[in-house]
């Protein structure tokens, strides 16, 4: 063994949720110490593979796992790291590295709609949530402050502030397509954590289109935005340590982490309070592995709950030609959505969802379409051009409720430091399915009002998948059916919390990591009050005083 | 509207108001309006603010460090704050202050401060001034450190014989042969806005060289550019209404944008000035007497053309050692994205092409290389103009990504070293000024005991030889 390590906090992961729950921990005088398994990125080196790699469209390969902390990668052929139980599917993609999975985000920082914490209460499905959204609004509104959020009034969610700027310039295929579908779907800027201007000493977003895998100008908030605040705060961030176990006194309490350096040298990391912030699959693994005489289930884990509810959001898709030009591509990937299908009365029968367009530019599909087709020459131009102008595609974004049967486990495969591998078991429910199939109507409607001709449904049956991985350590006020508190407290480790999209009891219709930042900044206000209580929530002071 | 929408449509139309110089000086009633927002918009013309705001300070309250040659110089606060900043002054105090550099205690100012422009400014306008101090900004009660300088410049006196060899504290005269919009540019450039502070070279002692107006000079390690006439080292060959760009928006498209303490002076000052102000600046600025660096053979803005070099290292691996990335491989992580593969900058300039353009043509690439280091921030909402690349790259990527840009897009006689980015980062090459100054003193107390002695042994040698 080398040198001990230990921090006030020690907070294992350094993605977006982790390191701003760090950083404010930090800021109030702690001792901070972020263990990462992954290695440190330089955006440089990133975005260099991005431009020489020539599979454009897969956004893992510019993101090549180490040795020591594989990740999933399914393209160009499945690395086994996330082995599938099935029924279905679940090729979950993330990035174990400093920074975390949000190096190739797209940046949407969506707020949960209020009823989105209710649904039991209101619509008889999954489970509420053990907090209001009122309680949620404050560190909603510091998390957007933190991360440069802009976007639409009217997309359910209600806020107290103003956004912290405006949304980037609408791109000209989004305004046809709120134009056209108005008055019956409104379309509306997407919530994102990206600059309309200059904010807190990062640029404006100039259009390159290639949000994912790479901003390259740092016009979108990633996570290692928020390493490098929480370094500026004082927090060390260790990185290449891959946490093996977790290890517990008598009591309970947490005593210390264990890790080993790419070497397999082994390392012990001592602390008062321990954070466990590894994403929604990581983390339930590390506790599962975590098992000793007095847990032998794992740690935290007296519910049994510990990777179970398994959740994320499915998506079916329409693709069609629009009647007019539309030219996909200028401006960031994801700038608009439709946000009316996200809650109602009908959430007792189906899922809600949102739908969503993309912007991405159509030109690499279109190209590999017309190959497969066999058209060249001449008419290869022609129809390249008329295609990539007017091709366009609509998805949902499904709930997926709750499922004890949905979950992570230990799989009996090792990865490279003998480690056992994550193992997911997955199924898309009925609810959902149904969900799905209403949705047929709006995308067909949409495809109607857009002119649209040479419809392409995604084949029945046939889910894509969003990496909103939520769930697996769910909070909840009854220790025998969650595994933390409201506050991300484990219920049966006192100085263990949970950070992570993992804690949240159900996905509703949006991308998971704002609502994620802002349970883990009250995680961290619980832990260690701030001296300054919601000056940063409340104060809209000049850009510059952020980090 | 939006605070700053608002603070723009209130100086423009300030600006209006600004125009009437000659307006009689009224009593400094804290209800004259008209007379408090004229001092402002005076104030801002003045830019009093950059030097007297802290970062994130209160405004005017002092605590800015001025870097100089001879040390650190620290803005005092000027709110009207009785006892830590200028409340006590009377009109004519705060006239030698602002305009012979003499404090209210009688004790000399550096020229950090820009009394020698400011001494061009009229009487009603420092009446103005002096109800805008009064009454329009706020009293701050806190005293910032004041400034150490090392000897002799501790010695304030010293600045009494510079200001009999420098000082020209004449107020402005209008020249009746000139237009009304050429004086008052001339006013403005030589007064309040104090262009010369910076644009003009300045002599061993610090003072500025008359006889070089506005043909260049430095501000810490940015090099502050020939404004003259000139068409190849200067303006000449910028329309009256690039020149109003430029100090409007921060950038003339096709030609240059501000960058350094030119980005602030905007920031802060000249976008709120009015459009007849700027105009007139742009005017008087066309007519100063050409000021040709022989080296300049080509316009400074006409250098370069498009040119891609991203396909000679698509595909090639990035070295593991940063030392050894190419230019074209620092360009495609670092620049292309804004300023496209071919450096040609966006279809409508809002992001600038980097052939035809000051930051690449200039024969010393020092300013390139700051920009780079630093980047473009704004104070106002609009932010970064562009990031700051001094804590991504090393000195070693900024020389070859440098020399790289003026190679392609600029003056390809400008190369920069390793080196000259490492002096840069710290801030420049180190000024002996200081020891300079001992030395000088060394000498004339020596010179002064010669020629002491010198007279004695003559005296003597007379004495002697007058004996019989």
């Amino acid at each position: 063994m080398s040198v001990q390590l230990s921090a006030d906090i020690v907070v294992i992961g350094s993605g977006i949720v982790g390191a701003l729950a760090a950083r404010r921990l930090a800021q109030q005088g702690a001792s901070v110490l972020i263990l990462e398994a992954g290695p440190r990125l330089e955006r440089a080196r990133v975005l260099a593979a991005f431009r020489n790699s020539p599979i454009k469209g897969n956004w893992m390969a510019p993101y090549p796992p180490s040795r020591w902390a594989p990740h999933p990668i399914y393209v160009p052929k499945d690395n086994g790291y996330l082995k599938q139980a099935g029924p279905y599917p679940y090729p979950a993609e993330y990035i174990r590295a400093v920074g975390g999975t949000t190096w190739h985000w797209a940046a949407m920082a969506w707020r949960l709609v209020p009823n989105d914490v209710r649904i039991k209460s209101l619509y008889g499905v999954g489970v509420d949530w053990p907090l209001s959204y009122d309680e949620l609004d404050p560190w909603y509104q510091e998390a957007e402050k933190l991360l440069g959020v802009a976007g639409a009034d009217n997309t359910g969610s209600p806020r107290k502030q103003p956004f912290p700027m405006e949304p980037v310039a609408e791109p000209w295929s989004m305004r046809r397509f709120r134009e056209r579908l108005a008055p019956a779907y409104p379309v509306v800027a997407n919530t994102v954590a990206r600059n309309s201007r200059g904010y807190d000493g990062r640029p404006a977003c100039v259009g390159n289109n290639s949000c994912q895998p790479i901003c390259p100008v740092n016009a979108q908030y990633l996570g290692i935005n928020a390493v490098e605040a929480a370094e500026a705060a004082g927090a060390k961030v260790v990185p290449d340590a891959v946490v093996y176990r977790i290890e517990h006194e008598a009591k309970g309490r947490i005593a210390a982490v264990h890790y080993y350096s790419p070497d397999r040298a082994e390392h012990r990391v001592t602390g008062k309070t321990f954070i466990l912030a590894a994403n929604g699959i990581e983390s339930p693994k590390l506790l599962l592995l975590s098992a000793s005489d007095t847990y032998p289930t794992g740690l935290a884990n007296s519910s049994g709950m510990v990777g179970r509810n398994l959740m994320d959001h499915p998506s079916t898709s329409l693709t069609f030609y629009a009647d007019e030009e539309l030219w996909l591509g200028r401006g960031p990937q994801s700038p608009s959505s439709i946000n009316t299908l996200r809650d109602g009365p009908f959430r007792s029968q189906h899922a809600p969802y949102r739908l969503d367009f993309t912007n991405i530019s159509q030109v690499l599909s279109v190209t590999s379409d017309l190959i497969k087709e066999g058209v060249y020459g001449a008419e290869f131009e022609k129809q390249l051009r008329w295609r990539a102008a007017r091709q366009v595609s609509v998805k949902n974004v499904l709930e997926v409720l709750p499922n004890r049967d949905n979950r992570i486990t230990l799989s009996s495969e090792k990865d490279a430091m003998g480690i056992p591998k994550p193992e997911a078991h997955y199924a898309i429910d009925d609810y959902t399915r149904r969900g799905a199939e209403v949705s047929k109507a709006d995308f067909t409607r949409i495809a109607e009002l857009m002119g649209g001709t040479g419809l392409r449904f995604s084949a029945d049956g046939q889910y894509a998948n969003n990496q909103h991985i939520t769930g697996t350590m769910s909070m909840g006020n009854d220790p025998t059916t969650s595994v933390v508190d409201a506050f991300g407290r484990t219920h049966d480790h006192e100085n263990l919390f949970i950070c992570s999209t993992g804690v949240m009891p159900t996905a509703a219709t949006m991308n998971s990591t704002l609502t994620a930042v802002a349970l883990a900044l009250r995680t961290a206000e619980h832990i260690l009050p701030a001296k300054d209580a919601h000056a940063t929530a409340s104060h809209r002071g000049r850009e510059g005083n952020l980090a | 509207m939006n605070t700053p929408t608002r603070c723009v449509a209130l100086l423009v139309s300030m600006g209006l108001l600004g125009l009437f110089i000659a307006a009689p000086a009224r009593g400094a009633d804290p209800s004259d309006a008209t007379l408090l927002q004229r001092g402002q918009y005076l104030a801002t013309v003045g830019d009093c603010v950059a030097c007297h705001t802290a970062p994130s300070g209160k405004p005017y309250a002092g605590g800015l460090k001025v870097p100089t040659p001879i040390g650190d110089i620290i803005a005092t606060n000027i709110t009207p704050s009785a006892r830590a900043g200028i409340g006590r002054y009377t009109e004519q105090q705060f006239s030698d202050a602002l305009r012979k550099g003499i404090r209210a205690d009688g004790k000399h100012l550096y020229p950090a401060m820009p009394y020698t422009s400011y001494a061009q400014v009229t009487d009603a306008d420092v009446h103005a001034l002096y109800a805008y101090f009064m009454h329009g900004v706020a009293p701050v009660d806190s005293m910032p450190t004041p400034t150490r300088l090392p000897f002799p410049f501790n010695i304030r006196l010293s600045m009494a014989a510079w200001n009999l060899l420098f000082l020209d504290s004449k107020p402005f005269t209008p020249d009746p042969a000139k237009s009304a919009a050429w004086n008052r540019g001339a006013y403005l450039v030589r007064g309040l806005a104090h262009c010369s502070t910076c644009h003009t070279p300045r002599n061993l002692l610090m003072a500025e060289e008359s006889s070089h107006e506005l043909a260049g000079g430095a501000v810490g390690t940015w090099l502050a550019p020939n404004i003259t006439s000139d068409a190849n080292s200067g303006i000449g060959n910028w329309s009256e209404q690039d020149l109003v760009d430029y100090l409007k928006l921060g950038h003339a498209l096709g030609k240059a944008q501000a960058a350094g303490p030119m980005a602030e002076a905007v920031d802060h000052s000249l976008q709120y000035l009015g459009s007849s102000d700027l105009r007139a600046i742009a005017t008087y600025l066309k007519t100063l007497p050409a000021q040709h660096e022989p080296a300049d053979t080509h316009a400074i803005d006409r250098w370069g053309a498009a040119f891609d070099g991203m396909a000679d290292q698509r595909g090639t691996p990035l070295p593991d050692d940063a030392n050894r990335w190419s230019g074209a491989q620092l360009y495609d992580a670092h620049c292309a994205t804004c300023h496209q593969a071919s450096g040609e900058g966006s279809f409508d300039g809002g992001l600038p092409p980097l052939f035809h353009n000051t930051a690449t043509g200039r024969a010393d690439a020092d300013n390139l290389v700051l920009v780079i280091l630093d980047g473009i921030r704004w104070t106002d909402a609009s932010g970064v103009h562009m990031p700051a690349f001094a804590d991504s790259l090393n000195d070693q990527q900024i020389a070859t990504l440098a020399s790289y840009l003026t190679q392609h897009y600029g003056n390809p006689a400008a190369t920069v070293s390793a080196e000259q980015v490492r002096v840069l980062r710290a801030g420049g090459a180190p000024s002996h000024l200081v020891a300079l100054a001992r030395w000088a003193m060394v000498v004339v107390v020596l010179l002064i005991l010669a020629i002491v002695i010198l007279l004695i042994r003559r005296k003597q040698r007379r004495t002697s030889s007058g004996r019989p």
